[in-house]
């Protein structure tokens, strides 16, 4: 029984490889034909795509980006928007998250309940509304536009609530008993035991930011305050155009680029935050 | 000089009281337990000497200065968890000494100090680990030593060893009674458990209710019990309680048990209140299995366990009550056997059967 129950697994375990390597194959597989189209010449590739699978390879795309494109400026600003927002989040949900596990106030249940309800909101409901009040207030174009709406976050106030709340009493007295102060309690103390939690929504906040689309097309429609992922649509003037192509996926790559570092440096994080903690 | 003075303290949460008036004296350098069933209040009780609980009612005073409006840091205790409560992120090192740098203590001195309580609790190899890389028993020493670098005058203790295993239980008890030898400090320990309160005592404090229901050294907790809760509280097994009828004249009472037989004891009949109605409280070691016929009264044997040096007989009276007696460890009594039972008329006790207090014991 030990043995066939052994001969089961490893059978499971083969399909469930296979799977992965062919799932795999099927996600990498455009990446790399990016990554070969743009490091070939837009000449080359007008004859025939199929040259990709054959020297000669070039950098020339890539020059031409960091010299002559406003890629190079989107890609700051994504930078500015994406980092921005990230660092207000974990600012603003941490203090958020350690305000309700251990604040008494009045109203504070159904404040946090409210909050959850912003769970259940989809941005498409609020996002007239936000582009009436932000054209208003004259936000349009500047990055406190871009940023300001992607610091509201449910998911992150919940999740560092549920955090700090797992954390015992014990601990925030025994610092008390340590003559620390509520605020040396929360940042030297609290803040630190949650860094699990904080990496996880920092990665989750950095990537939603940096490929978002829809709020950076509405908020900045000056080409100087474009995101990457808006520009880069912007040069695309029409459907499956081939001229230029080389050149197109040199910067889409050029703006996968801190994805895939944020990736390969935070995959635990990453499968942290997916499977919704457990790990 | 008296450590810390509880003056008429109570607290109430919600709608629950869960102090109820109580005051304590406890001396510098003295070892006090509080000891009770769990949820009677001696967590509040010892969270509100250190601070983490507001004061309701009364006041806490500590070397002489009222403490209980002041925050937990600047009271002079030091505490130690149940669940350790260790900073999962800090060294050992860190941990021992968060306290200290917090106080701008130099850190020369924090070196010294540290160094000196790693010594005594045997931690010096584990000093750069984390919490998690400690095992259980080393994270209770080390908790320990947090609250030892302090220096305090008074050390607090929520129920320390219940997160240990059973040997580890007895060596770390072990341990805290010489700790208390070393440190010039009073020591207050919570615990459910009455061996812990025994072992570790100067006086213990026995608390029911929300109340105090005795304070006494802890001889005088188990031999002369001020309730019958206390009474059946201390002590392994359990006091054998019956209720029973008071008769005889002066000068000594005779009792009548519940199955009718009559059992003469050494109580001053002049000791007693009037009309009161009493329950009589016996351990097992003052009553002795013996033939039948011989004894105050008789029974059938229900239960024996044998715990090497002595051995536990559970007797059943003929109108259902049972009593444990103590026989020897060698008893060669066996369950379905008829004995008679002798009662030691020194330990008799009598409780008040309605309120429980302690009226009247055997000589
Ligand atoms: N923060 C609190 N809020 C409400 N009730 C509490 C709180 N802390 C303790 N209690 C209640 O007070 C009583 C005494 O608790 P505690 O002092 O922890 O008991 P013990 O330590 O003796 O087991 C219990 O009934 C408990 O439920
Ligand atoms: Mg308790």
């Amino acid at each position: 029984m030990a043995a066939g129950s052994m001969v089961g697994r490893t059978l499971s375990d083969r399909l469930i490889l296979v799977a992965v390597i062919v799932l795999g194959i099927v996600m990498v597989a455009p990446i790399v034909w990016a990554l070969g189209l743009s490091l070939k010449t837009n000449a080359e590739l007008m004859v025939d795509t199929s040259s990709v699978l054959h020297a000669p390879y070039t950098l020339q795309n890539y020059w031409d980006l960091v010299i002559g494109s406003p890629v190079f400026r989107w890609f700051v600003n994504s930078m500015i928007v994406s980092l921005g927002m990230t660092i207000g989040v974990l600012v603003l949900s941490s203090l958020a998250g350690y305000g309700f596990a251990r604040l008494e106030f009045p109203g504070r249940d159904i404040i946090f309940v409210l909050v959850l309800f912003g769970l259940a909101v989809p941005e498409q409901a609020v996002i007239i509304p936000r582009h009436q009040l932000f054209s208003e207030l004259g936000l349009h174009n500047t990055y406190i536009g871009l940023i300001l709406p992607g610091l509201s976050t449910s998911f992150g106030v919940f999740l560092m609530t549920q955090y700090f709340r797992a954390i015992p009493r014990e601990v925030d007295e025994a610092a008390m008993l340590d003559n620390a102060t509520r605020f040396q309690v929360f940042w030297r103390v609290l803040l630190p035991m949650t860094l699990p939690a904080q990496a996880t929504l920092g990665i989750y906040t950095f990537l939603h930011a940096w490929n978002d689309y829809w709020w950076p097309l509405i908020s900045g429609t000056n080409a100087q305050m474009y995101t990457v992922t808006v520009g880069i649509a912007s040069t695309q003037i029409n459907f499956a155009e081939s001229a230029g192509l080389g050149f197109l996926m040199a910067q889409a790559i050029f703006a996968a680029l801190p994805i895939l570092i944020v990736y390969v440096f935070f995959q635990k994080y990453i499968v942290r935050a997916v499977s919704g903690g457990a790990t | 000089m008296a450590e810390l003075e509880i003056i008429n303290v109570s607290k109430t949460f919600g709608q629950s009281k869960v102090i109820d008036n109580v005051s304590l004296t406890v001396g510098a350098k003295e070892f006090v337990v509080f000891l009770g069933p769990s949820g009677c209040g001696k967590s509040t009780l010892l969270r509100m000497i250190a601070g983490l609980e507001t004061v309701d009612e009364g006041e806490i005073r500590i070397g002489g200065k009222r403490v209980d409006a002041l925050p937990p840091g600047e009271r002079g205790v030091a505490m130690v968890f149940q669940h350790y409560a260790l900073y999962p992120h800090m060294t050992v090192r860190e941990n021992m000494s968060f306290g200290l740098r917090n106080v701008k203590i130099a850190p020369a001195e924090i070196d010294r100090r540290v160094a000196a309580a790693a010594k005594m609790l045997e931690i010096e190899h584990l000093l750069q680990r984390k919490p998690a890389q400690i095992s259980g028993g080393q994270r209770q020493r080390v908790a320990i030593g947090r609250a030892i670098v302090k220096e305090p005058h008074l050390f607090l203790f929520d129920e320390p060893l219940s997160n240990l295993d059973a040997a580890l239980r007895v060596r770390t008890r072990l341990e805290i009674a010489q700790l208390h030898q070393r440190v010039d400090a009073a020591m207050i320990f919570v615990t459910h458990d009455q061996i812990e309160a025994m072992t570790l005592a100067h006086r213990i404090v026995v608390m029911n209710n929300q109340r105090i229901e005795q304070i006494g050294t802890p001889m005088e907790v188990y031999s002369r019990p001020a309730t019958a809760f206390v009474a059946g509280f201390v002590g392994t097994p359990c006091m054998n309680f019956a209720p029973v009828e008071i008769t005889g004249a002066s000068p000594f009472v005779t009792l009548r048990l519940p199955d009718g037989s009559m059992l003469e004891t050494r109580v001053d009949r002049k000791a007693l209140p009037e009309g009161g109605r009493f329950k009589l409280g016996v351990r097992a070691e003052s009553v002795r299995p013996c033939a039948t016929g011989e004894g105050n009264c008789s029974g059938t044997v229900k239960f024996v366990e044998r715990l090497g040096d002595r051995t536990l007989v559970y007797v059943l009276l003929s109108d259902g009550t049972t009593i444990v007696a103590e026989d020897a460890g060698m008893s060669r009594i066996a369950i379905a056997d008829a004995v008679g039972l002798r009662f030691d008329s020194a330990g008799v006790h009598l409780f008040d059967d309605v309120r429980g207090y302690h009226a009247a014991e055997g000589a």
